[in-house]
This record gives C-alpha cells, structure tokens and sequence, in this order.
C-alpha cells in the first residue's frame, strides 16, 4: 500500500506542473494588461507593482468594447431565453405525452445534432441575406437557438424522463390544461436541468466566433469575441492594451465559472452520460 | 439513448373538462374514432404537437433544409456560371486547390493525434478518480480554460507564442535557440493542434470522471489486493470498464478538432504560414466569405460532412469491437 501511496504523490508532481501550465497563460496576460507599455517592453514577467486600469478603460472606450459587449449581451440573453423555452417544451411533450409521430419527431431533433455550422453555412447564409435577417440581433439568435437546440431538447428530454408520471397525472386531475401541467408543473421541476442547460448555452453562444462572424458582419453589429480578433490589427504594437480587451471579453465567463462551476460540469457530464 | 417512448401517456381526465369548447370538440369528433378514455378538446390533442412544433421547425427549417440545400448547391456553379448545373467541377476543383489538401491531410494528422487528445484527459481523471492529494483543485483547475472561448485562448497564446514573446525568451535563458511557433509551416499545425488540447482537454476530463461513477470500485479494489501496478490497473480494469465512455470523448474529440478550431485558426494563424494550417473548416469560411465562391465552399461543407459521418461511424465500431473482446 505505501508503494501505491508514494505513487500518488510522484503523480502529484506532474499534475500541478500541468495545473501551472493551464492557469499561468492567464495570469500572464492578466499581468500585462495591468502593465504600461513600456514596463512590458522592458520585462515581460516581472510582476506589476500597481494595478492599474487605465488599458482596461482604454480598450473599452476607444475601441468599441463596450458596444460589442452590448451586443453580445441582447444576442445571448435573447438566444438562451428562446433556448429554455422551447427546449423545455419540446422535451416536455417528447418525454411525458404519448402522440402519434413523437418518436419520429425525437430523432428529427437529434439529427439536428450531426449537422455541425461549417456544413450548412453556406446555404444558411442565403436563408438569412434572403430574409433580411443577415446582420441582425434576430438572425444571429435564430442561428444560435438552432444550433444549440437539438442539445438542448435532447438533454430536457432526458431530464424529464426522470420525472415520474404521477405527480403529471395528479395535476390533470386537479384540472391542469397540458399547457397548465407545463407553466406550473414541469417549468419548476426542471429548474436545475434549465440553469445547468442554459449555463452551457450562454457559454456557447458567448464564445462562439464563426456564427457571429458570418451572420453579423457590420462594424457596430460585431460581438465581443468577433470585435477581440479585430484587436489583433488595431493594437499589434500596444500589448497591453491588447491584452486588456482579451480580458474584458473573458471576465464575464470568469465570473461564471467561479460561481457556477459545478453546473458546468454537471452539464457536460450529463450530456455524455444520457448519450 | 432514449430513443422513442413506449411509457403510457399522460390521459385527458374527461372528468375534468366539461366546458363548452370540450363538449363542441367532442361533438365534431367521429365516433368510430373516438375511444374511450382518449378524449379532451382538440386543443388538448394537438397540445404536444404544439409544444414540439417551434423546436422542431427551427431545426428542420434552419439545420436539415440547408444540409439538403448545400449539398445540392455544390453541384452547381460560382460567379458567371451561378445557378447552372457543373455536375463533378467543384470537386474536381477541390481535389486540384493545394489548399484543400493541405486540410484534408491536416484531417489526418488530427485522426493520428487522437489517441494521445484522449489519453491525456483519460490518465489525468485516472489520477484524479484514484485520488491524487489535491485532486478536487486539479479537478477545477484543469477544467477552466475549457470554458474559454477559443478566441480568448487564441489571443492569449499569441502573446506566449510572439517570436520575441515570453516562451522563447525562457528558451532563450536555457539556452535553446527561439522557435517561430507560428511562423514556421512545419512547426506552426502542431502549436495550434496543442493549443487546441490545451484548452479542451478538461471538458473530455469532466466526461471521463462521469464514465468513472459508474465504473465498478469493487473491482478496483480487488485489483490493488491483488497487488496490481497502476498501468495494470489502467490496462485489464480500467479501459475495459471504460470502453463506452472512451468512445464517446474520441468522437466528441474528433468532431471538436473538426469543428471548433475555427477561432484559434483565424486568431492564430489565419490559415498561415504558407496555408500549413488549412482545416476544411477554415478552407469553407475562406472560400466563402473571402473568395465569393459559395459553390466550392458547399463543396468543401459536404466532403466534410461526409468525413465526420465516416470518422464517427468507424470509431464507434472500432471501439465497441475493442470494448466486446475484453
């Protein structure tokens, strides 16, 4: 056993390098932004001696930071919320109603999830400059909300498989329309699958970078993380500021992560699970 | 999966629904039809198609219509020849650009790095299922970049990984002469490629430690009785115990390296240098939106569509043929 016991602790070695190597990229960058340009020229690693904040507000003012962040709020809010919706809905009559095609119905949606964005961004793009919704808030949410749909239904069906019959068959007895049964019953009992599901589809929807690229092309209609890769050009020479927009996009999700940590891997662990 | 749904339903109470819009429903119904037990308004009845509809229009109307569309428009032509049928031509284009088959053969080098993207995440949920001290920091740690977006992570190793940036210049304190991490074609796919692992690998380690919950600790523990090595442990316990969930993460690995390395590309690289980064991801987003030739790039679309079928279907087959002789 002590054999078995130093092994863990040789393991331990390796495994904190890597937890080294995994955090240090951000600390470093989170160093820089707080550095002048010049303290960053003359020494990249030393510490910063006093925090300031001066590129953070720079590269949120002069850039435009602050208006790709808005729009990445509308477009991400408005996607989740539609998200919720109908991937509860859905899963709800998938899991608890019997009608005739619903099995049908089921794997239509999750066909849906073996046609990746690359595949059909071609032809989506048409869809949308047809509809005039290219570079617009609805587009890029009708691109996002099916994107991440199938997912989403898949994993709200799921959960409400788990939901057992009676406590549906007792509401309809008490009078519940199916709709009431929904509103009341199912919406509150699926609280946790809702927040772990729409934690992982605001992180997806925040993050992504293609959908937003193609569909919201325009200047002022860029997101957050299209508006970081146009950093890149503007402040090649200005590191810190640089770094400092890289850091106003990752903040939020930061924030996310330290607080939600545990819905986020429940989320993913109950995707591969249920598969 | 939990396909289908063979559970009885939830009933209509007939009992409870005696106002005047369930009554005229029940009235119009024909009887020959109507079974007992089965009735409720026709609002009732058409309730679950209802609750479906918007998700499943969405998806039909906005994922399944345009996979029918692209590949129908790969078949015609671009600019002068818009619209017209070119049969083969964008294929046979796309086979001839150097481009594309600089991402096909990247294709290849994603499959042949596979195993060590799943190994790394399946040793390191070994170590922390085995309770390494520590294991619940390396647990979290190890998960965050994950939930970075790949164009933060992107940025971010750009600085790292600037010519005069700080990797090479601890390089250059140990004495090793500096690399061009991006700049070098021979060089430049495989920082992309780690950077890419870097950032993912903790989302295949929260899976793999799902797939552990499951995995019988009885076992486990007669194995160490027994006085097994660790390897061991890992070879005649572990991986067999594991064969489903090691199937799923190579897929999800897989169509992640195929599908999710776009922002690190375009932040990174930019396809560069000499196009040595070209993914059949990057190679549709150029030749869409760049080069105005959206018939070759629905071309690209669906030769990748067709590697993902065919990259998905095998290893799920070589996986289940390995996990069945254990």
């Amino acid at each position: 056993m002590s054999r078995v016991r130093l092994s863990r602790w040789l393991l331990a070695i390796p495994m904190s390098l890597l937890a080294l190597a995994t955090i240090y990229p951000l600390l470093f960058t989170v160093n820089v932004a707080m550095k002048t340009r010049r303290d960053y020229i003359l020494d990249r690693f030393s510490v910063t001696d006093t925090l300031r904040w001066d590129n953070i507000s720079a590269a949120w003012n002069s850039v435009g930071m602050d208006r790709y962040f808005l729009n990445s709020l509308i477009v991400v809010t408005s996607s989740v919320v539609l998200l919720l919706l109908l991937g509860s809905m859905a899963g709800f009559a998938l899991s608890q109603l019997r009608f005739r095609g619903s099995s049908a119905l089921f794997l239509g949606c999750l066909a849906g999830l073996f046609v990746p964005f690359q595949v059909i961004m071609v032809p989506l793009a048409r869809i949308m400059a047809d509809t005039a919704l290219i570079d617009t808030y609805p587009g890029l949410v009708l691109v996002f909300v099916a994107q991440f749909l199938p997912f989403t239904v898949f994993l709200m069906t799921s959960y409400y498989k788990t939901i057992p019959r009676e406590v549906i068959d007792a509401a309809r007895i008490d009078g519940n329309s199916v709709y009431g049964v929904y509103r009341r019953i199912m919406l509150p009992l699926g609280t946790p699958a809702l927040l772990s599901v729409g934690i992982l589809n605001a992180l997806f929807c925040w993050n992504d970078v293609l959908m937003s690229l193609v569909m919201m092309p325009s200047a002022d209609h860029r997101t957050l993380m299209v508006g970081v890769t146009s950093l890149r050009g503007q402040y090649s020479d200005d590191i810190p500021t640089f770094a400092s927009g890289v850091l106003i996009a990752a903040i939020p999700v930061l924030v996310v992560y330290l607080f939600l940590q545990r819905q986020i891997a429940d989320g993913v662990a109950a995707g591969s699970t249920k598969g | 999966m939990p396909i289908g749904n063979a559970e009885p339903s939830v009933r209509p109470v007939p009992a409870g629904r005696t106002d005047g819009a369930a009554a005229g429903s029940a009235r119009r119904r024909r009887g020959a039809r109507a079974r007992p037990g089965r009735g409720g308004s026709r609002a009732e009845r058409f309730a679950p198609y209802v609750l479906v509809a918007p998700a499943i229009l969405i998806i039909v109307v906005l994922r399944l219509y345009p996979l029918l569309l692209g590949v129908n428009f790969s078949f015609t032509g671009d600019g002068e020849r818009n619209g017209q049928a070119v049969g083969l031509d964008n294929y046979l284009e796309l086979i001839e650009d150097p481009l594309f088959r600089t991402a096909l053969s990247n294709v290849g080098l994603l499959v042949l790095l596979l195993p060590v993207a799943v190994a790394i995440p399946g040793l390191l949920a070994t170590f922390i299922y085995l309770k390494v001290p520590g294991h619940r920091f390396y647990r979290s740690v190890y998960f965050f970049p994950a939930v970075l977006s790949p164009v933060i992570v992107g940025a971010i190793f750009n600085l790292l990984l600037a010519f005069d940036g700080p990797v090479n210049a601890v390089f250059e304190a140990v004495g090793i002469s500096p690399v061009d991490w991006l700049g070098n074609p021979d060089v430049a796919m495989f920082v992309v490629v780690g950077v890419h692992v870097w950032a993912t690998f903790g989302m295949a380690l929260v899976v793999f430690l799902a797939g552990f919950a499951t995995l019988d600790a009885a076992l486990l523990d007669a194995a160490r009785v027994d006085g097994a090595s660790l390897p061991q442990v890992i070879r005649h316990v572990i991986i067999p115990g594991l064969s489903r969930t090691i199937a799923f993460v190579a897929v999800t690995t897989m169509v992640g390296m195929l599908t999710s390395m776009f922002g690190l590309l375009y932040v990174m690289t930019s396809g560069g240098p000499e196009g040595s980064t070209y993914l059949p991801e990057y190679y549709i987003w150029i030749q869409q939106g760049q080069m105005n030739r959206p018939a070759l790039a629905s071309a690209a679309s669906t030769v990748l569509f067709v590697i993902m079928l065919v990259v998905g279907l095998l290893q799920v087959k070589l996986l289940r043929r390995a996990g069945g002789e254990d």
